[in-house]
């Protein structure tokens, strides 16, 4: 079967540059201006709140949400809250014309509680009111007859570790007849018989914590009702596609009835999937019953108990080496706690279990995973999406192998990892562009790892110093997750302006100016040229959602696409006009445009596209890209999960307090090898950015659950994240850039990557640090707080 | 029960009905729409809501405007001139730390309120005056930077820059490196 257009244009354009040093193009990794920047210091932008100006008369939608984490509804009667001065309607369940469901993967999770309540964020009724205030004020005289059940908010209460059975207990999904969400496995190899022959076996248990997101801008949605009887809403949603499809399915309306737009965001980080597509459905049930414009908007603490967070996670992991250093087999069974619903779970799980063995080559692995309901918050996407959970692990493990064997930690991953014409452990054969190697030596040379690591051991006193290394692998985009594609709209205006528009969204990071970037190296015009539109459901092409690192591979390649057949097509026109030879010798440098060998004979950009206009040439494209196929089997896990992936080395260098625990990070290195770096300034904000919140979940953030099931950090100041003053002095970031025949100039995506090894490093360089043999095999569990250390140094003896 | 509140915003005065219980970030984002104010939490804790009352920084979403007769208060709106922008948001811009732009208008009230009163700030000042406010995408260091660059502009006497320029200078322009 011959390739698609758009994948011979990619790999077309790959072959042509790929000797080209990033340095020799005029946008393409460069340090571009964003096309925001102007706007955002001026805080013009509107972010979905700040809408609200612009509607009178709308009405506010508060959600009543449960009292308790597990319980069966018997009776809602909220007669007294429709007596409530300004009170217009409460909606439950019965009211939901479409079907009463938003689970993203699967329909385990009713918009409004019906039959009962799985955890304390659930909502049994909507309030709509004049104003947000009455409306919730009058949600505390919603009267619910709940029977409560017993809380699982630990998910051992509901999984045994040992061999991941279900445990006897009160069924949080009743209907599903198991709490175990889904499970996936890897079998390569005879894991036994290298456990034998192996010299060295390290086994621990290892915990991570439940990340909040806390994005600074609290969720927000307004839903307007149309005429026509279809529903516009702007929302705080990182994929206006699903959102739409989720609210279609409530309100029973086809998807060109509802157009969901998505204003400025601040912030995402996964965690604004769900959540957008649950308060565009409450403000558009509303709207629809009221003929009011209808604003749903979520304090703080709503936020945290009304959006998914980060899986946590228990595993157990044993890992086996020969007395050379040669990494022999992987033996693992992983616990993930997806909270009271699915949400994307099953794909976190998957996620996880492909990435279980890390970037090392592994020939023998058992590895069983299994996603569990909890009565917790939901668990999601979250940066990372089940990677940095076993990727601590494992290279915690890594570094326990290293101190066994006697090994430098380096030198003992050096003799391991993957490079080009290595299989991963799913027996995909990596052929090109792994650059982990080059990102290992950069990272050592700019960190000053030999000296540090050496001169730090020598230290004692209460304020020690050390330096530990994470390597990472992430797959790109989502795999044999779904249908892999993405789109953009390119249209040239008559004046040469262009507009650019696509239905992946830009939450803070940036990825669009890297789409435009690309756009203007191929068609030869500034970016300044270009004008970003926001995500539209009526206005652009299904683009599929905005996750997985996939905005700079998959939207780079639909815009490379684009861009490509626009060039092709003026390429004719201008050799026409000028007299080229042939149309490759078409030089566009808006606003000039003349044949390569004719520099001083030029006609301008906007005498070219006028004339296309005369001549019936086509000047705007949807460009189109679909991954290519991945592959996955089941029974032993193997097959190519993904297309290709980021490679990454981190370290970092702590000062550890011996006698309080306090971990500080003093400086931090990052090297991604991201294939070619396509926007400069983004690619630098996530290495540094990815890493400060990776400090975050290494050591201060974790969503503390109270045996009954409620959530007691639900503000900054219980639920902390890194502030201005515990950040490292330095964070140097630097990138390799090895290539992928199928990248947008062989980009690959760092959004996801930039967090997945920042805890380990961490956790290992307090090993380091604390140089206790029994304290390094403690050091189990994110996050790394000053208590926990402070453990860890008391169970070793070294501290009283 | 309301009350009368006088009220300077950004030079321009206003005579408000308040009720007692309305928040000054209500006033300023919903009676006044200037948005540039955030509310990322409610409780004083994220910063975004920063605004200059009387020429010093205060949680707007503290505040309660009530309490305010008589007061002038100054958010990122009021920063420069109409057509102008302030030596601080030119450093941001030049910084290039801005990611989703939330909590960038509560840094750059709070970069006012420690270049008003430490007009040369070292590192540790920079850092502690701007600690009060909170980013998730990671930017602190390009905004330390950003408070140093403004104070450097505004040594020089470079207070305000015109907003035309700067966008033929830097709208998608290649800078730096």
């Amino acid at each position: 079967m011959s390739k698609p257009d758009y994948v011979q244009i990619v790999e077309e354009m790959f072959t042509k540059t790929k000797d080209k040093p990033t340095k020799e193009f005029t946008y393409l990794g460069k340090h571009v201006v964003r096309w925001d920047a102007i706007s955002k210091i001026t805080g013009k932008p509107l972010f979905t709140a700040d809408m609200i100006n612009l509607f009178k008369n709308a009405v506010f939608v508060h959600s009543v949400r449960s009292k308790y984490a597990h319980a069966k509804i018997k009776k809602i009667d909220y007669s007294e809250a429709l007596k409530y001065p300004g009170v217009l309607k409460v909606i439950t369940a019965r009211d939901i014309p479409g079907i009463n469901d938003v689970g993203y993967v699967l329909p385990d999770q009713p918009l409004l509680a019906d039959r009962k309540v799985r955890f304390i964020g659930d909502t049994v009724a909507l309030i709509v009111a004049e104003s947000l205030e009455n409306a919730r004020d009058a949600g505390e005289l919603v009267n619910v007859d709940y029977e409560p059940l017993p809380v699982y908010t630990d998910v051992l209460q509901v999984m045994d570790l040992n061999g991941l059975t279900e445990k006897e207990h009160v069924l949080i999904h009743d209907e599903r007849g198991s709490d175990v969400l889904s499970r996936y496995k890897i079998r390569v190899g005879d894991v036994e018989k290298a456990f034998k022959e192996a010299s060295v076996v390290v086994e621990n248990k290892y915990r991570t914590p439940m990340q909040e997101h806390a994005y600074l801008e609290p969720e927000a949605a307004i839903a307007i009702p149309e005429p026509d009887g279809s529903v516009t809403i702007y929302a705080k949603t990182q994929c206006p596609f699903d959102t739409r499809k989720a609210v279609s399915n409530v309100l029973g309306l086809p998807f060109n009835m509802v157009r969901v737009v998505a204003p400025a965001l601040g912030g995402g980080f996964g965690g604004a999937e769900d959540v957008g597509n649950e308060i565009a459905a409450k403000a558009a049930l509303a709207a629809l019953a009221l003929k009011r414009t209808a604003v749903v908007l979520h304090t703080r603490e709503e936020s945290i108990i009304g959006h998914t967070k980060r899986h946590p996670m228990v595993a157990k992991y044993r890992h086996a080496a020969s007395k050379d250093g040669t990494l022999l087999a992987v033996d693992a069974d992983i616990v993930l706690d997806t909270g009271a619903y699915a949400s994307l779970g099953p794909f976190v799980g998957w996620r996880a279990v492909v990435h279980s063995t890390g970037p090392y080559k592994v020939r023998n692995a058992r590895v069983d995973l299994a996603v569990v309901y909890t009565n917790r918050v939901p668990a999601g996407a979250f940066r990372g999406f089940g990677n940095p959970q076993v990727t601590f692990a494992v290279e915690r493990q890594m570094d326990l192998l290293a101190e066994e064997l006697g090994m430098d930690p380096v030198e003992f991953r050096l003799k391991n990892i993957l490079r080009n014409g290595d299989r991963t452990v799913h027996g995909q054969l990596l052929d090109h562009g792994v650059g982990l190697e080059d990102a290992i030596k950069r990272a050592l040379e700019i960190s000053g790892w030999s000296e540090k690591r050496k001169l730090y051991s020598t230290l004692k006193g209460p304020a020690r110093r050390g330096i530990g290394i994470a390597l990472m692998y992430h797959g790109n985009s989502i795999g044999a997750e779904g249908a892999d594609f993405s789109t953009v709209s390119l249209i040239i205006q008559r004046d040469g302006s262009i507009i650019f528009r696509t239905g992946l969204t830009d939450m803070g990071q940036g990825s669009l100016q890297g789409l435009v970037n690309i756009a203007a190296e191929i068609l030869g015009v500034p970016p300044s040229y270009f004008k970003i539109e926001p995500p539209d459901t009526a206005a652009t092409p299904d683009a599929g959602p905005t996750v997985a690192s996939r905005s700079t591979a998959m939207g780079g390649n639909a815009t490379l696409v684009a861009a490509y057949k626009i060039r092709q097509r003026l390429n004719k026109l201008a050799a026409e006009m000028l007299g080229c030879v042939s149309p490759e010798d078409v030089v566009i440098e808006a606003p000039k445009v003349y044949c390569k060998d004719q520099p001083d004979h030029h006609i301008t950009w906007k005498e070219l596209i006028e004339q296309t206009f005369w001549k019936g040439i086509p000047i705007q494209e949807f460009g189109y890209y679909r991954a290519p196929p991945a592959e996955w089997h089941e029974e032993t896990g193997t097959g190519q999960p993904y297309f290709t992936y980021t490679f990454g080395a981190v370290v970092s260098d702590v000062e550890v307090d011996i006698e309080t625990g306090l971990t500080k990070v003093v400086e931090a290195t990052v090297v991604y090898d991201i294939g070619r770096v396509v926007n400069r300034t983004g690619a630098e904000h996530h290495g540094v950015g990815g890493y400060i919140q990776g400090m975050g979940y290494a050591l201060m953030e974790d969503t503390v659950h109270s045996e009954n099931g409620h959530v007691y950090s639900t503000s900054f100041s219980t639920y902390h994240i890194p502030t201005g003053l515990d950040i490292p002095e330095r964070i140097n970031v630097d990138f390799v850039e090895a290539g992928f025949i199928r990248g947008p100039f062989g980009a690959k995506g760092l959004g996801e990557p930039s967090i997945v090894a920042i805890a380990p490093s961490i956790v290992n360089a307090i090993a380091h640090a604390i140089g206790s043999k029994q304290a390094n095999r403690l050091l189990n569990r994110i996050p790394a707080t000053p208590d926990f250390v402070r453990g860890v140094l008391k169970r070793a003896g070294l501290a009283r | 029960m309301s009350f009368k509140v006088n009220l300077k915003v950004n030079g321009k005065e206003h005579v408000l009905e308040v009720p007692a219980h309305e928040r000054l970030v209500d006033t300023l984002r919903y009676r006044l729409g200037l948005t540039s104010v955030k509310e990322g939490c409610g409780r004083g804790e994220c910063g975004t809501c920063i605004v200059l009352v009387n020429g010093l920084p205060r949680h707007s979403c503290l505040t309660l405007t009530a309490t305010l007769d008589g007061a002038e208060v100054l958010t990122l709106e009021g920063l420069a001139p109409e057509g102008k922008l302030h030596a601080i948001q030119l450093a941001y811009l030049e910084t290039r730390g801005v990611q989703c732009g939330f909590c960038t208008p509560g840094f750059m009230m709070m970069t006012k309120a420690l270049l008003d009163t430490h007009p040369e700030p070292h590192q540790e000042q920079v850092k502690e005056w701007l600690s009060s406010v909170l980013c998730r995408c990671g930017s602190y260091h390009y905004y330390f930077a950003a408070a140093k660059l403004a104070a450097k502009y505004i040594k020089e006497g470079k207070i305000y820059f015109d907003e035309k320029q700067v966008r033929e200078k830097y709208h998608m322009k290649v800078i730096g490196r």
